[in-house]
């Protein structure tokens, strides 16, 4: 059910996007960082799902908030003339390894086991069948 | 499905949407605004260049003071010479004056000399009369607008007519002074042995009238040495 939304919300998105305005070359820098921040709330999210401990209204106000408050501090950074989206995307990117490290492990430890399970159960299949 | 379950899906479903929209919002821009990040790219040159043509700018403003400073110079230099040209022109003209180059105006006298029948004016009557006058401190003279100079001449020519700086004049007479009316009056208008009695008593017509301003004429021919050098 999930996944069906993540895809229907891809498809569209992708569509819209591709049909949609052009931003002006000078506000792209904005969104780009806002695309940063969001994608490592996506990240985080999945992190946090897999551990258990994912809460819907966590992960919406992640969302557009570190969106909104990266865009705002980008705009500080060009206001006061220091490069402030290198320290955003620094953060972000960083945590969005970590959240992918994280994940990463979990799909491994869980192939894992499995091919674990299946020997073992096989081996319980062979002894039974032996016996 | 538990009402919780499907918020959370639609959700995600509308950020995934957002996000992907995004995303290809930004890939779209970017490459359609491949000339202006070409331009980017070449900040640092556009910034040594800004650079270097301010050097430039600076040099050239340097150069257009120095070079202003220098026609300051010259203006000076040319005003210094202006003042020396002024005075030689001052004196020229001065010299003008003297020799009877430029036309000149004062108070003087006008004495109208005149054939009367057979009595002619003869060249030797001027003579006598621009003599008197220049005793008399005239300053500037003419006969008939020729104006007397340092190598003027009066003669007469074939009996019938006088000739003033090689020019042709006839009667009457205009002679014009200009000096202390007084005295130029006193040098010709004796009573009975005075200039004027005797040329009247000769039977010509003679008048004199006092002016408070006489305008003389310049000599309008050349004054040029022909054989005459200068001195060792």
């Amino acid at each position: 059910m999930v996944v069906i939304a993540i895809l229907v919300g891809c498809i569209l998105g992708a569509i819209i996007g591709v049909n949609g305005p052009v931003i002006s070359y000078t506000y792209s820098g904005y969104l780009a960082i806002a695309i940063i921040a969001a994608l490592d709330s996506v990240f985080g999210g999945i992190t946090s799902v897999l551990k258990g401990n994912f809460d819907i209204k966590i992960f919406i106000s992640g969302f557009f908030g570190n969106a909104v408050l990266s865009i705002l501090l980008t705009w500080l950074g060009v206001k006061l003339n220091v490069d402030i989206y290198l320290a955003a995307i620094v953060v972000f990117v960083g945590r969005m390894f970590t959240n992918l490290a994280i994940i990463r492990r979990y799909y491994i430890d869980k192939w894992s086991d499995y091919i674990k399970n299946k020997k073992t159960t096989a081996e319980k299949n062979k002894t039974k069948t032996n016996e | 499905m538990k009402k919780g379950k499907i918020i959370v899906t639609i959700t995600i479903g509308i950020m995934c949407f957002i996000l992907t929209a995004l995303i290809f919002m930004q890939v779209k821009t970017i490459s359609q605004t491949d000339i202006s990040e070409l331009e980017i790219m070449r900040e640092s040159e556009l910034k040594t260049e800004i650079t270097s043509l301010k050097t430039r700018y600076d040099e050239t403003i340097a150069k257009i003071e120095e070079t202003n400073e220098k026609i300051l110079e010259y203006e000076a230099s040319a005003l210094e010479g202006k003042e020396a040209s002024e005075l030689l022109q001052q004196e020229l003209k001065e010299t003008d004056d003297l020799l009877g180059k430029n036309s000149v105006t004062g108070e003087g006298i006008i004495i109208t000399l005149a054939n009367s029948g057979t009595n002619k004016v003869y060249a030797e009557d001027l003579l006598e009369l621009v003599n008197l006058l220049k005793n008399a401190g005239a300053e500037a003279i003419s006969i008939n607008e020729q104006r007397i100079v340092y190598d003027s001449y009066i003669v007469d020519l074939a009996g019938n007519y006088i000739t003033v700086n090689g020019e042709r004049i006839v009667s009457p007479f205009t002679v014009k002074a200009i000096g202390n009316t007084s005295y130029l009056e006193s040098a010709v208008a004796q009573k009975n042995y005075g200039y004027i009695d005797t040329q009247t008593a000769e039977g010509k017509q003679v008048a004199l009238s006092r002016e408070a301003s006489i305008t003389i004429a310049a000599h309008n021919k050349s004054l040029e040495f022909e054989y005459v050098r200068e001195g060792e």
